[in-house]
């Protein structure tokens, strides 16, 4: 922090900078917020209070926003007649399989890349992050080909499958760095000590466990918030929340308290797994590039 | 605490080290060293690393070839007949393969442009403020928001007769009764607003992680010479940015590429083809018309120019820390 030590000089444009800045962020925070905001709302209400407005200009009949009787029926309706059960199953086993996998093979594999080099050592790195970077459309054509050969479209093992072309060149990227910290005197002295080479390994993972434990939690987050794969890969036996969400809807008749309730069931975990993982979440949204 | 003496030591205090600057004990070494016998060590790391690099190839590397044949051939369900590079002839005068880049080039420009500088300034108006912890938390959460619910939440709010932006707009006096995805002139602007309400944030985070690191010192050495704040910013702030811009900039600019999930609900590449980038035109190919070997060979342009990024990309990733890879 800066030192008090130095006398800053209050002129007229540094006021007038710190009221502008102050404003623009009231508003800013306001744009954010109101979306989410009115999509909580309009899943509480019924579909006629939800299409309420004030005429045009009218300012004061903002208030008609909160003139409803709150029901959950909405809710209701997505899990006791829509499936929406069978769906918030599928995304939470696509998500955590994936995760899973690609946080442990992944792991496996940063690790020793962290320990030895090779002779195409960095080219192998480039084909590692390029596969995490290539468009999820382009990279889908193909393997709807590949996966329809091998039955795995529409099944969960495919989506697992799927979610893994993203999720583990992420994780080796970035779990490498972790392993970059970790001294190898560490296993040397296990080792020393008798232990053999994976015991060592293993002696190590709880200096990274937070850092893999939250890099699992971005994995989870990743697939679940993917549509495209969901859509084409999934279509038919393993339909997630977000591809299912779509499906609501219809060309004559859009269900919309349906629809903003399933948006409050998709995003509600994944806020709070946002905060879980505060910390590591501008490491892990730039690739590690940037550190808080 | 109090007192004069402490303020006068606090000047010999070394406020700011320069990462570059501090020093590791020797023993930090992550890299086996060469004394353990290198033969059995590097087979027991390869054995390691061979389940992830076979599933990653099998899901990536053979998939290319895939795609490579794919996009040769006219490919039905079921059967694949050669063409002789008809698949890549007719992209030629294709206009909306053609348009779907200069849409996809200015969809990502307006994005980026719109989204540093407010993120920027976002910035560096919160940073240091008393709420920023609150505040940034706060903007955290549309990132949170998978992109299919941010489009669907837009789609509602954007709608002509009950979205509750759209009124907005109207009364400000800024739209007719139109809404903004109804007219080809505006859709675009619609879509590019979504993504900027989305990720903003990230590029504010990353910006507020780069001032940090900003030498507070030669800020105040700036400013006891008489330099004002805003010649201060851009004198010091804001080349002491650019390393971490750079990042954000190429960041936004491949997810431009990968993502289209708001997009496609929003407008769908409508109305007609005003916003039809060329990762949704592709979608439409490929998974709408089920025309596989003409999607295949505009996925393999897609994928090749997004390497080309993404090489350059870890080209500047490797510039910022040298340590890594």
């Amino acid at each position: 922090m800066a030192s008090r030590d130095v006398v800053r000089y209050e002129t007229p444009l540094s006021t007038a900078f710190k009221w502008l800045s102050a404003i623009f962020i009231a508003i800013y925070v306001v744009w954010t917020v109101l979306p989410i905001f009115i999509m909580f709302m309009s899943s509480f209400k019924d579909l006629l209070e939800a299409f309420k407005l004030p005429a045009v200009g009218d300012w004061g009949g903002i208030m008609v926003f909160f003139d409803f009787t709150p029901t959950t029926k909405h809710y209701y309706e997505l899990f006791a007649n829509l499936g929406f059960t069978t769906y918030l199953f599928n995304s939470l086993v696509a998500a955590g399989g994936s995760a899973v996998v690609s946080v442990v093979l992944g792991s496996l594999c940063a690790y020793s890349l962290s320990r030895i080099d090779f002779r195409g050592k960095s080219d192998l790195f480039f084909w590692i992050i390029s596969t995490r970077m290539a468009p999820v459309v382009a990279v889908m054509v193909p393997l709807y080909w590949i996966f329809r050969e091998l039955d795995l479209v529409g099944t969960l093992p495919g989506l697992i499958l799927a979610y893994t072309t993203f999720n583990l060149p992420f994780a080796i990227w970035i779990l490498k760095g972790f392993f970059d910290n970790v001294p190898y005197a560490i296993e040397e002295a296990q080792m020393v000590d008798g232990a053999t080479r994976f015991q060592a390994f293993r002696a190590i993972l709880p200096l990274v466990a937070p850092g893999i434990g939250a890099f699992i939690v971005l994995c989870i987050l990743f697939a679940w918030n993917d549509y495209l794969f969901a859509a084409i890969i999934g279509s038919g036996g393993a339909k997630t929340l977000p591809a299912a969400t779509r499906e609501l809807v219809q060309p004559q008749n859009i269900q919309w308290g349906q629809i903003m309730a399933a948006g409050v069931v998709t995003t509600l975990p994944m806020m709070f797994l946002g905060l879980v993982i505060r910390k590591y979440l501008v490491t892990g949204l730039t690739m590690g590039a940037v550190k808080e | 605490m109090a007192g004069k003496s402490s303020s006068s030591l606090e000047l010999f205090r070394v406020r700011h080290i320069p990462d570059s600057v501090e020093s590791r004990p020797v023993s930090m070494v992550a890299a086996e060293p060469k004394s353990v016998n290198p033969a059995a060590s590097k087979r027991y790391y390869f054995l390691l690393m061979a389940p992830a690099i076979l599933v990653l190839a099998f899901i990536s590397i053979y998939p290319f070839f895939w795609m490579i044949y794919m996009s040769l051939h006219e490919v039905d369900i079921g059967k694949a007949e050669w063409n002789n590079f008809a698949n890549f002839t007719r992209l030629l005068d294709d206009t909306r393969f053609l348009s779907g880049w200069w849409l996809l080039f200015q969809y990502s420009l307006m994005c980026l442009t719109l989204q540093l500088i407010i993120g920027v300034f976002l910035a560096v108006a919160l940073n240091g403020s008393r709420f920023e912890k609150v505040l940034v938390t706060t903007l955290l959460m549309p990132m949170m928001m998978a992109p299919l619910v941010a489009g669907m939440v837009w789609y509602f709010l954007y709608n002509g007769t009950f979205g509750w932006y759209h009124w907005l707009l109207q009364s400000v006096g800024i739209l007719g009764p139109k809404s903004l995805l109804a007219s080809s002139s505006t859709a675009m602007i619609g879509i590019v607003l979504v993504d900027v309400w989305q990720w903003t944030p990230l590029i504010t985070l990353i910006t507020l992680a780069g001032l940090k690191r900003v030498p507070q010192d030669q800020l105040e050495a700036n400013m006891v010479d008489g330099a004002s704040p805003l010649r201060n910013f851009l004198s010091v702030t804001l080349p002491n940015l650019y390393p971490v811009l750079l990042i954000a900039i190429m960041l936004r600019f491949m997810d431009n590429f990968r993502f289209i999930d708001s997009a496609l609900v929003l407008t769908g590449g409508g109305p007609g083809n005003a916003t039809k980038i060329l990762p949704i035109y592709l979608f439409e190919v490929s998974f709408k018309f089920f025309k596989l070997g003409r999607g295949a060979a505009i996925a393999l342009i897609l994928l090749i120019v997004t390497i080309i990024l993404g090489m350059l990309l870890v080209r500047i990733f490797d510039r910022q820390q040298p340590s890594k890879v």
